[in-house]
């Protein structure tokens, strides 16, 4: 242990030495220049309309329904994803879970059992429209990070309040920073062979995003 | 032996050929040519398209700038800062001054965790210190995750590219290494068809080998949190399934606050992937219980980088979030392609940031491998200054070679003693001119070219044609014009 604690203050030490040699010329932090663009400037039904197409961009399935519509359309989705067997965040709401599926509720799943099932149905925190992006802080409705990695089908609800036009507007709706966070923009993809996209690799290959017009 | 590169790159710049050497045999290969050809031609469009939409595109390099060098300026407190917030948040938090240092530490807990077999997410870190040959000499098995880095463990081969690290090989030489090491002798070269045998290949290595090693594109001090950015998932399977997580990162990855992401993920994966967002990023902090790994570690290695820290024009290497983009910018790597740089870091960055790593003990030839045209700066998120640099460290390289014996009578510095005489007087220099012209003029072809030079000046004209001088120079034909009263 002697050795680490030597080893961390020779770095610091000659992290600061160095940090002082030469003047700042930057400002504290509150002060540094941030003249890029933190609001959008579109109206509600653009930003809604701007997030779909980048949703759809990345081969996702968006539809959109009214909220007393919702359970109905978690249904119609799951079937037409031609899947049976879903696992479910242990916060999800449970009129969500339409009947006629397999449900498995995550009260601390084995990881074997979360990699049988087909599917997965979340709730998430927030979409950026700009570029397509979802993101999740793995809230009880949202689920264990595992959840939505392992099957292959990953069926998100986002409502219209929580889609932001710029990623900075995502963060000004952070007031504390999460400790854990996922930003999904798309199914999984690589182009490490001769740079041809090819989608689905570790992660879920299908990404579908039911639109709940809480607001317009 | 590497099918794509026919020669196994070497990437240790303690070991590895002077650039010079090493780019010749690169450029002797057409086929890792035209492949890194390809590969730079669609980032750099995809790029292009994406940054010309950004209407506020240089705020945010501006903004991602001054973020990066007031995290650098500050640095003691803010890794003092991380290292306090994961800690609480159940983190281990592990410091490295170098390569051998960080070699240890992991294997002591890999050791400790009575590990044979480890999965990893790309790190070019790791690279840097030579961590996988460590880790096999221990005992332990490494199984590569990301695709490109799978196509390189398996075809014995090395990165070429900080993001795209196989882009030098095609899909062909990709079939033939995955119908070989996997045994699929059916493989067809389908793109999707490798994608699934890999996906395949490595499917039941996430769910069964409980601890795995990533590196770190940003710490966040506030919060102690690590953020990843990657495309194919395989960084949040090692992320989320295993018991135990080593991370390795350099000790200036740290961002003051969570808020800077707003910033440098656009930044980044515009200029890496030329993508509006990579398809995952992940960021999280120490150890949550019933999520993700239970035992978390966390590597600062130095490794060189406090020394840049302290030097005035050296210093904003460090601000380098690893995009890539000046690789793909570069006219001297889209020749050469990554392994002609002797390290993991190729291309305008590794050229100032290896041989400073090195403390300019190795890699010496590599300031000098570039041409100085400033693309790479143009397109650097940070704002990176790398001719600048480069220039900075062509002078400690000559100063360091005048003060070396046997230097005194080299054609070099002799030439260069020469042309310090004659550029401190303008007679000499007319005289200078007058005798280049008429000297030259035996070598000039009729198309106005120089094709080939005796002696030293073959050493130039060996790999390109000299443009003839011309009949006049500007100050003859400006006092000419004079006289003719036009």
């Amino acid at each position: 242990m002697s050795t680490q604690i030597s080893s961390r203050q020779l770095i610091l030490d000659s992290v600061r030495a160095a940090t002082e040699r030469l003047p700042k010329q930057t400002a504290g932090w509150t002060e540094l220049p941030r003249r890029y663009m933190r609001r959008g400037s579109l109206d509600a039904e653009a930003r809604l309309r701007l997030m779909t197409e980048r949703l759809r961009e990345y081969d996702a399935e968006v539809v959109e329904c009214a909220p007393g519509d919702l359970p109905a359309a978690v249904a119609a989705r799951l079937a037409a994803s031609g899947r049976h067997s879903f696992v479910a965040p242990e916060g999800l709401p449970g009129e969500w879970m339409a009947a006629g599926f397999d449900w498995k509720i995550d009260h601390a799943l084995p990881t074997p059992e979360i990699e049988t099932v087909e599917g997965v149905l979340t709730a998430a925190t927030c979409g950026v429209a700009e570029s397509g992006t979802i993101v999740l802080h793995h809230s009880a409705a949202e689920g264990r990070r595992v959840l939505t990695l392992l099957p292959d089908f990953h069926l998100c609800v986002l409502r219209a309040s929580q889609v932001v036009e710029t990623l900075p507007e995502y963060f000004d709706r952070c007031h504390t920073a999460p400790p854990l966070v996922t930003w999904i923009s798309g199914p999984s993809a690589t182009a490490d062979i001769e740079m041809t996209r090819i989608k689905g690799v570790h992660g879920p290959r299908f990404l579908a995003v039911i639109l709940v017009r809480d607001e317009v | 032996m590497s099918v794509a590169a026919g020669h196994r790159a070497v990437l240790d710049p303690e070991l590895a050929s002077p650039f010079p050497i090493a780019a010749e045999v690169e450029l002797r290969n057409p086929q890792l040519r035209k492949n890194v050809a390809h590969a730079i031609d669609v980032i750099q469009a995809k790029r292009g398209r994406l940054v010309a939409e950004k209407t506020d595109w240089q705020q945010l390099r501006s903004a991602a700038s001054a973020i990066r060098a007031h995290a650098l300026e500050n640095l003691g407190e803010y890794l003092a800062e991380f290292e306090t917030r994961c800690t609480a948040a159940g983190g281990v938090v592990h410091w490295a001054r170098d390569a051998a240092e960080a070699r240890k530490i992991i294997v002591d807990l890999l050791r400790q965790e009575n590990a044979s077999e480890v999965i990893k997410i790309k790190t070019m870190t790791s690279a840097e210190i030579q961590l996988n040959p460590a880790l096999e000499a221990a005992g332990v098995s490494v199984f590569e995750t990301d695709l490109a880095e799978i196509i390189l463990q398996l075809g014995d081969d090395e990165p070429s590219h900080i993001v795209v690290p196989a882009l030098h090989v095609n899909r062909s030489q990709v079939r033939e290494i995955f119908a070989r090491r996997m045994g699929l002798p059916e493989l067809s070269d389908d793109p999707r068809a490798l994608t699934a045998a890999a996906r395949n290949y490595l499917r039941r290595k996430f769910l069964d080998i409980p601890t795995a090693i990533s590196g770190a594109n940003f710490l966040i001090a506030e919060t102690g949190g690590v953020a990843i950015v990657e495309s194919e998932g395989n960084g949040r399977m090692c992320l989320t399934l295993p018991r135990t997580m080593i991370t390795l990162a350099g000790i200036e990855k740290v961002l003051p606050r969570y808020q800077d992401l707003e910033v440098m993920l656009q930044v980044l994966a515009r200029s890496a992937t030329g993508e509006r967002m990579n398809p995952y990023t992940s960021l999280w902090t120490g150890v949550t219980p019933g999520d993700g790994p239970q035992r978390f570690h966390v590597v600062l290695l130095d490794n060189g980088r406090s020394a840049i820290l302290g030097k005035k024009t050296e210093r904003q290497t460090l601000k380098c979030i690893r995009c890539g983009a000046c690789q793909n910018a570069c006219p001297v790597y889209r020749q050469t392609g990554g392994h002609a740089y002797g390290s993991v870091y190729g291309g305008p960055i590794g050229a100032i940031l290896t041989p400073q790593l090195m403390r300019l003990e190795h890699a010496q030839t590599l300031p000098f491998a570039s041409s100085l045209c400033g693309a790479c700066y143009e397109v650097c998120p940070v704002k990176i200054n790398i001719p600048e640099v480069l220039i900075e460290l062509r002078a400690q390289v000559v100063d360091q070679e005048r003060k070396q014996a046997g230097r005194v009578f080299d054609p070099m510095y002799l030439g260069m003693r020469a042309a310090g005489f004659v550029f401190m007087s303008a007679g000499r220099f007319r005289l200078a001119q007058w005798l280049g012209r008429a000297g030259l003029r035996l070598f000039t072809r009729k198309d106005g070219w120089i094709h080939a030079l005796p002696s030293l000046g073959a050493r130039w004209t060996g790999t390109r044609d000299l443009r003839g001088l011309p009949k006049q120079t500007f100050h003859e034909w400006w006092a000419q014009r004079g006289k003719e009263g036009s």
